[in-house]
């Protein structure tokens, strides 16, 4: 019985806070509650047939989808490219490497804030800085086609040092004898690339991409700070789910549709666990 | 080829550094230096350099009741909370599953591990209503148990990886001499695993630290706000802002993580990847 005195205190506080606010919420998604009062009653599945005929949820869909195929697959290459720069020793890599890596830890939405500073399309010094490069100096937080657009580039800001440090950790685990053979059959450096350092660090790689995944789908931060929940140009899911439960108070509808979102977030994660069990069991 | 290498890292670490060095520039500078449309760079020479914002930091700004030192003792206080009390379950936790054989371990652990991936806006709304029945919203007690919760998937993930790589036999000559389980938990493994609850205290306390979605939703007031929701109310009037009391006050918050992160960054993917990756 004592396993279960080390065990059972965590567990416990995970169903209390976890699991049943689930099941609270999936019966609230059948129901017309209404954050401003009102008498509650069940509405059978009309919430999810809204959900799945209004076309602000195929908008958010979409503008999530984009961004985290943005975000991730910019982070991935920029990350791989710094890590495979930074192998090898040179005078201050140690303070090179955690300078680098202190964006990843800020908190975004005190950051984001900032960055509207930084944004600002006449003094900020993001466009400053494009201007004494001879670039354009667009309007980065108030035209909309440019917004999304935005929100990545900090994204890209915070997260690419996390691809960089996994791509970093899966270029350390090449052993060295198998670079040696390759010098001895006289590889030529593309050749050892694309058969050697990519292929025996893509298992890594692709941990990185699936956790970072998981995390931009449930962006929230830098939509919330950059262009508010309300944004049609950056609506992403969450800041949606957001905007209908608090913005317009409907809890009935914004449970259905947090609901919908959990189901296609857990699908991503079960791919994210069943690779990081096999990923155990290999080493 | 190293030529283009450097080049590479010098670049990025330029750009990458350039918002915190604008971060740093900001907060002493009076406001008229900040929104002037030539970029004013270099202290004494641009501007004329002032810690004004940092003494202003204690005053309310405008249409507030409290200063940014109450919502960063709120964040301070939550985040330090929270994180003892997930220590300290995750560590107990982490034990059990490393040391006894319980039914269902690894689908126990896996789902431990998928409460992470909850989106916190999928379950709010039951936390709210839950907390509205139990006087818990706009309490500083409601957010330490949310985010105590919240950080055990990482807690116990981490602490049983510390655990698993301290030998058994310690705590078995221990048991022999007379110990009872409890006595060879807390003077044996607590000890042995003590920099592995630091480094797992160090994430807990950042990820608390910086968490927005619970704490801008379970606080319709300011009582018990922390300061992520405090500075992303502020973009409803974002012309006004005083931006030098807002670049101290981020840069007060982001100094405390920075020196964590040099702390623990021979760590740091072991952190992020719930102890998976181990070098």
């Amino acid at each position: 019985m004592l396993k279960y005195g080390f065990v059972g205190p965590a567990l416990l506080l995970l169903i209390a806070l976890n699991i049943f606010p689930l099941g609270y919420n999936i019966w609230l998604s059948f129901t017309n509650y209404d954050l401003s009062g009102g008498d509650v009653k069940s509405v059978g599945t009309r919430n999810y047939r809204e959900v799945f005929n209004e076309p602000r949820y195929a908008a958010a869909i979409r503008t999530t989808a984009l961004f985290v195929a943005a975000a991730v697959l910019i982070e991935l290459v920029l990350g791989y490219a710094l890590a495979l720069a930074l192998r090898g020793e040179f005078l201050g890599k140690g303070f090179v490497l955690t300078v680098l890596l202190v964006p990843m830890m800020l908190s975004p939405a005190v950051m984001g804030l900032f960055w509207h500073l930084i944004f600002k399309g006449d003094y900020g010094i993001f466009n400053q800085t494009l201007g004494a490069a001879g670039l354009p100096e667009p309007q980065w937080l108030t035209d909309p086609g440019l917004k999304l657009a935005a929100c990545v580039i900090v994204d890209v800001w915070m997260w690419t040092p996390f691809m960089m440090l996994i791509s970093l950790a899966a270029l350390n685990s090449i052993p060295r004898h198998i670079y040696e053979a390759a010098e001895i059959d006289r590889a030529g450096a593309w050749t050892v690339f694309r058969r050697i350092t990519l292929p025996l660090s893509a298992p890594l790689l692709l941990l990185a991409v699936l956790l970072r995944t998981t995390d931009a789908l449930k962006q929230f931060d830098y939509v919330m700070v950059l262009t508010g929940p309300n944004d049609a140009a950056t609506q992403t899911l969450s800041a949606l789910l957001y905007q209908t439960s608090f913005g317009s108070f409907r809890v009935g509808l914004g449970t259905a549709y947090g609901f919908v979102v959990l189901v296609a977030v857990i699908a991503v994660a079960t791919l994210f666990t069943r690779y990081l069990d096999r990923l155990q069991r290999s080493r | 080829m190293k030529i283009v290498r450097m080049a590479l890292i010098a670049l990025y670490f330029a750009v990458a550094t350039l918002p915190l060095a604008w971060l740093v520039i900001t907060s002493i500078k009076h406001r008229d230096d900040v929104i002037s449309t030539d970029a004013r760079v270099v202290p004494g020479v641009e501007f004329r350099p002032t810690l004004r914002a940092y003494a202003e930091l204690n005053e309310p700004v405008k249409g507030k009741n409290h200063s940014f030192l109450h919502f960063l003792l709120n964040s301070a206080l939550i985040a330090l909370a929270s994180t003892l009390a997930s220590v300290a379950l995750g560590t107990s936790c982490a034990y059990g599953f490393s040391r006894f054989r319980i039914a269902g371990a690894r689908d126990w652990l896996f789902f431990i591990l998928s409460t992470r991936f909850l989106p916190p806006l999928a379950v709010v709304v039951p936390v709210l209503l839950m907390f509205r029945e139990f006087d818990l919203t706009n309490t500083r007690l409601g957010l330490i148990l949310l985010y105590t919760s919240f950080n055990l998937s990482l807690s116990v993930w981490l602490m049983k990886g510390f655990i698993d790589e301290i030998p058994r036999a310690y705590e078995e000559a221990a048991l022999v001499d007379g110990y009872s389980r409890m006595q060879a938990f807390a003077r044996i493994i607590v000890p042995q695993a003590a920099g592995g609850m630091a480094v797992t205290a160090v994430f807990c306390l950042i990820s608390a630290w910086n968490e927005l979605g619970f704490a801008m939703t379970l606080n319709n007031d300011d009582a018990a706000k922390t300061v992520p929701p405090y500075f992303q109310g502020m973009i409803g009037k974002i012309e006004g802002l005083p931006w030098p009391q807002i670049a101290a006050g981020a840069l007060l918050y982001v100094v405390p993580i920075v020196v964590f992160t040099v702390l623990v960054r021979k760590h740091l993917l072991r952190g992020m990847t719930f102890g998976t990756i181990k070098a």
